[in-house]
């Protein structure tokens, strides 16, 4: 009895200890200091975002440097949120998407680049991206990666065949603005029955939108939402609708990539990184697209920045290797190995741009988004804009999909924008139109 | 005692009694065939998961399931983490359960009452209420991603002090705590010595219930653990559904490895488990 | 009862004993400082992670707040949102839409508790179940009921029907849920049940039959009333339990609760506001609302089964 009870109490003593004592040590599991010491780098990114061969030639360069890259997948934005809501294993160098804004309200989170000595850097850069990256009180937190400069994307025979110019420069000429653009579509829609001048219109809207410098919310935090970028964008869609130019094919879809093996679609707009789908897709009509400016002005989607986070631990180590990776070389192998859009002046001019591409009949394609490129003015996307955006892409949806009338649902827009808002975004601020 | 044990047996010889006993062995198999076809999934190839007619019976592939679930995913880790906190969660709820349970049952104090109607108003709210503000907590103190940050919370749960206390109340005799005074021991000591041995059965029956609650949880697990290389079985087990959805064979495997140990488990703990359920639940 | 009063040395005139004079401290640490220490573990963890949430919980509800930084005041905004929220709405009528389906099964314990023999094997057969984690059952279930490849659409084919796309229907999703929570809690409370059925005293029985009564009266009259809080008890744990669902949704149709939100429940819905769109604050109030429900649901239940007017 002595025995069993006196051991039963050791039991107990130990198991209340147990715990605590483990929170003490880095025992993982118990622990929520990473691990790793200052010579490693943790970092996240998403696939195809950054090339890894060059994380493991930093570590070549520099014995003794770990890099742990992290590909995080799913929902990466709201995944970051999270780990920085928990304080706990938040990594030390993140890629961030192309509305990077979002994080400026927090932008304590993060360390500002400029007192790491970044603004020796700003003459590699284009201009707007290197600004986009720039919180509005001058922190930068979010040097610049790739970028995701616009293009009409044509199919020239077709054009040939509809009497409409084919050559890229005559292409940008005739198409400088949207209505030009629409304008030739109706024609070819007459000379080739049975294609398309697009591929679809919710599209077109997110397009035009990209041309503007501010989308829903301004910098002041004002809400543009009925301003006009938006409602050009609104209106430039709802025209390619109601001339039914489009062949209802949303991209990123495999009735999409019928649609180019098909060809049932004459034309799109899209990023450069748009590239890579069409090769996929198209084996079969190979050289016959070739790419030109887009109708209406230069515009950008996508693309991506890096940045370090408040919590690492070796912040003279991470800068380096983000200017490392992100140095006009660097950029120029991914554009090789990734087909990632350099944001970096000099890669902008490296003889690889000038590369004809066969896909494209020979035509350097490159080129053509490196003029987009240069013209670009800074925009600014509020944190507000994934919930606006969202609201929005489906009211249009609505109305080419659904078939809903046109003034009903930009009135709903407003309304739901409104609501959602003032909601998860009360720092908005509603100006009454006079 | 008997009785009604009497009567199903009259019954069962009657019409009635044969459509119910009918009912019965089907409820049995309704409530085994998930798991058999669970079995028969992990042990097949996915072209015999998808077959039509499909394959009833189980394949030869289980090994080769497994071994591709183990390059898939950390299991052994997870099922590490996991297997820590349930037994450290289950082993520590039983201590401070049983020892405040005793206290609440046996002994007058000032605030007494006050404290024992708090816990009951807590049982009311539900857990998910508090999912968002014990995130923010856990940020604070720097137990996210942890595992204490599974054990500790879990450990002032409503339902273990709840059931202590009422076994305490009526398994322990005021007299032998009495002799215990007199014999010069402490509050603690009563506990150990008197109390303890007599708590045994209830013990079991809740290290068993802790137990398998701990395991089987999955939001709060979900929530907090934020790094994918430390992670409990349940949470691994949803990432393998997610990243595998098609691969059924890979995902039954793991799904029958990480379910095994918790039947194994229930099963030879079962008659201290079952009988306590029932008569818990009479007696609310 | 008074425990401690034994154990007092007494301060009778026993002459002959020297009883040093105890302060008023010392004799309260006696008698009180073992129990206090022994339930403040417990209390302090039930503080900081019981009762701290609780109120946490309130006022993060009235912050607009993502996790970082700072948190802006919004006052009642949050609840004002809540109640007009038409996605929270879908999700307290999907999570009510659920209940219905697996509440009605509730008579299926019933009848099988009539014929139970006491065959450990059975027990174990209908706890198992129970015990198993919901993961691992979602995961089964999902695939049984799969779009194109369960056994579900196997067996329609089999019997010369169309196959059902039963995570892409609103009813689908639902009766898939359903059948998890069915099939999870139908043998345990027939366990329950019967377990409730042995406390009734047979002479009850045995005087009814003498009278004269028939198996139907016996039941009504006798069982059913007796059995009321053990049904009662059922159906609040199944009710409040039903209302938290959030692994099998979650699990079979994602966060976003499948196509049209069909599978959204409140739970899931709260997870998906709070980690996944990062509305921390709006979490809170989603974790209010879902208190409400469940109390009003609880009196509902309380009042329509608890209260019928005695029988006997």
């Amino acid at each position: 009895m002595e025995h069993s009870r006196s051991s039963r109490r050791r039991f107990l003593a130990s198991a209340a200890a147990a715990p605590l004592v483990l929170t003490g040590c880095n025992v993982p599991g118990f622990s929520s200091r990473p691990e790793g010491d200052d010579d490693t780098i943790v970092l996240w990114y998403w696939n195809r975002s950054i090339d890894p061969q060059l994380f493991r030639d930093f570590e070549e360069a520099h014995p003794g440097v770990t890099v742990n890259d992290q590909l995080v997948g799913g929902d990466y934005a709201s995944r970051f949120n999270t780990t920085l809501a928990g304080q706990a294993f938040v990594p030390d160098v993140v890629a961030l998407n192309n509305d990077i804004s979002r994080y400026f309200p927090d932008a304590d989170q993060f360390v500002d680049l400029y007192e790491m000595g970044a603004e020796e850097d700003r003459h590699l850069y284009l201009d707007w991206k290197w600004k986009a990256g720039e919180t509005l009180d001058g922190r930068l937190i979010g040097y610049p990666m790739d970028t995701g400069p616009l293009a009409l994307y044509y199919r020239h025979d077709f054009f040939e065949q509809a009497g409409l110019p084919t050559e890229p420069d005559d292409v940008t000429a005739q198409f400088a603005e949207w209505e030009d653009y629409f304008e030739a579509g109706l024609e070819l829609q007459q000379a080739l029955p049975g294609v398309r001048m697009m591929d679809n219109v919710p599209y077109i809207y997110l397009m035009t939108l990209m041309q503007a410098q501010e989308f829903y919310v301004n910098r002041d935090q004002v809400y543009v939402g009925d301003g006009e970028s938006v409602r050009r964008a609104w209106d430039v869609a709802l025209q390619a609708y109601g001339m039914d130019l489009a062949a209802r094919v949303n991209p990123f879809t495999p009735d999409w990539s019928a649609g180019v093996s098909e060809s049932s679609f004459a034309s799109f707009v899209g990023a450069v990184w748009m590239k890579q789908f069409l090769l996929e897709s198209g084996n079969n009509v190979a050289g016959t697209w070739r790419v030109a400016q887009t109708p209406g002005g230069p515009g950008n989607q996508g693309g991506s920045f890096i940045g370090i986070t408040k919590y690492a631990r070796n912040k003279e180590l991470c800068f380096e290797l983000i200017r490392t990776i992100m140095s006009p070389e660097s950029q120029v192998r991914m554009y090789k190995s990734l087909s990632l859009f350099p944001s970096a002046i000099d890669a902008l001019e490296d003889p690889v741009m000038s590369e004809p591409e066969d896909f494209f009949g020979g035509q350097p394609t490159a080129e053509q988004f490196v003029t987009t490129a240069k013209e670009l003015e800074p925009f600014y996307f509020s944190p507000a804009y994934p919930i606006a955006h969202g609201i929005f892409n489906q009211e249009i949806t609505d109305v080419v999909l659904g078939g809903a009338p046109e003034d009903v649902a930009w009135d709903e827009a407003q309304k739901q924008a409104k609501r959602e808002l003032q909601h998860k975004a009360p720092w908005v601020k509603w100006e009454e139109a006079s | 005692m008997d009785n009604t044990y009497d009567t199903a047996q009259r019954k069962s010889l009657s019409w009635s009694g044969l459509v119910l006993n009918a009912l019965l062995v089907l409820g049995v198999l309704v409530s085994i065939f998930p798991f058999y076809w669970l079995i028969v999934m992990a042990t097949r190839t996915n072209e015999d998961i998808f077959a039509y007619p499909p394959k009833l019976l189980p394949g030869p592939h289980l090994l080769d399931n497994v071994q591709r679930m183990l390059d898939s995913i950390n299991f052994w880790g997870s099922f590490a983490n996991t297997a820590i906190v349930a037994s450290l969660s289950a082993v520590l709820t039983m201590f401070l359960a049983s020892l405040s349970g005793f206290t609440f049952a046996k002994f007058r104090f000032p605030g007494r009452n006050l404290l024992f109607i708090l816990i009951l108003a807590t049982m009311m709210v539900p857990s998910q209420l508090s999912t968002v503000p014990s995130f923010v907590i856990m940020a604070n103190i720097g137990w996210v991603g942890t595992l204490q940050a599974l054990i500790v919370p879990g450990l002032a749960g409503a339902f273990g002090i709840f059931w202590m206390r009422q076994y305490a109340t009526a398994a322990i005799p005021n007299d032998l705590i009495d002799a215990g005074r007199l014999d010069g021991c402490n509050h603690f000591q009563l506990y150990t010595n008197v109390a303890l041995p007599l708590l045994r059965p209830a013990l079991a029956f809740l290290g068993i219930f802790t137990f398998i609650n701990s395991w089987n949880d999955y939001l709060w697990p979900l929530v907090v653990l934020i790094n994918p290389d430390r992670i409990t079985l349940q949470v691994a087990l949803a990432q393998l559904q997610g990243l595998y959805q098609t691969d059924y064979a890979l995902v039954m495997a793991g799904t029958l490895m990480a379910t095994i140990p918790l039947i194994v488990i229930f099963i030879l703990g079962s008659k201290h488990f079952i009988g306590n359920i029932a008569a818990g639940a009479v007696k609310s | 009862m008074g425990v401690h009063t034994v154990a007092a040395p007494p301060e009778a005139p026993a002459s002959t004993i020297q009883t040093p004079t105890r302060s008023g401290w010392e004799r309260w640490r006696d008698r009180y400082l073992g129990i206090y220490l022994s339930i403040s573990p417990f209390f302090i963890i039930f503080a900081i992670f019981g009762l701290f949430p609780i109120a946490f919980a309130l006022y993060i509800a009235f912050q607009q707040w993502n996790g970082i930084g700072d948190m802006t005041f919004v006052g009642l905004d949050q609840f004002r949102y809540l109640v007009t929220d038409p996605l929270f709405r879908k999700s307290i009528l999907v999570t009510i839409q659920i209940w219905i389906i697996s509440t009605v099964p509730l008579g299926l314990a019933f009848l099988l508790n009539q014929a139970m023999r006491f065959r450990m094997t059975y027990r174990v057969a209908f706890f198992l179940p129970n015990v198993t984690s919901l993961v691992a059952i979602a995961i089964i279930f999902s695939s049984i009921f799969g779009n194109q490849f369960g056994l579900l659409n196997a067996g329609l084919q089999g019997i010369g029907a169309e196959r059902i796309a039963w995570l892409n229907e609103p009813w689908g999703i639902k009766v898939a849920i359903a059948a998890m929570v069915v099939w999870r809690w139908t043998g345990y409370n027939a366990i329950i049940y019967l377990a409730g059925l042995q406390a009734i005293p047979d002479d009850l029985y045995e005087a009814a039959k003498v009278d004269g009564a028939t198996q139907w009266n016996l039941f009504k009259d006798i069982t059913v009333p007796l059995l009321r809080p053990v049904i009662l008890f059922t159906l609040i744990t199944s009710s409040i339990g039903g209302l938290q669902l959030f692994t099998e949704p979650q699990i079979l149709v994602g966060n976003t609760g499948g196509p049209n939100n069909e599978g959204l429940t409140m739970v899931l819905y709260l997870y998906q506001q709070a980690f996944v769109q990062n509305q921390f604050g709006y979490g809170a109030a989603i974790g209010w609302g879902l208190f409400a429900i469940i109390v009003l649901f609880s009196i509902a239940n309380y009042l329509i089964v608890g209260r019928r007017s005695d029988n006997g």
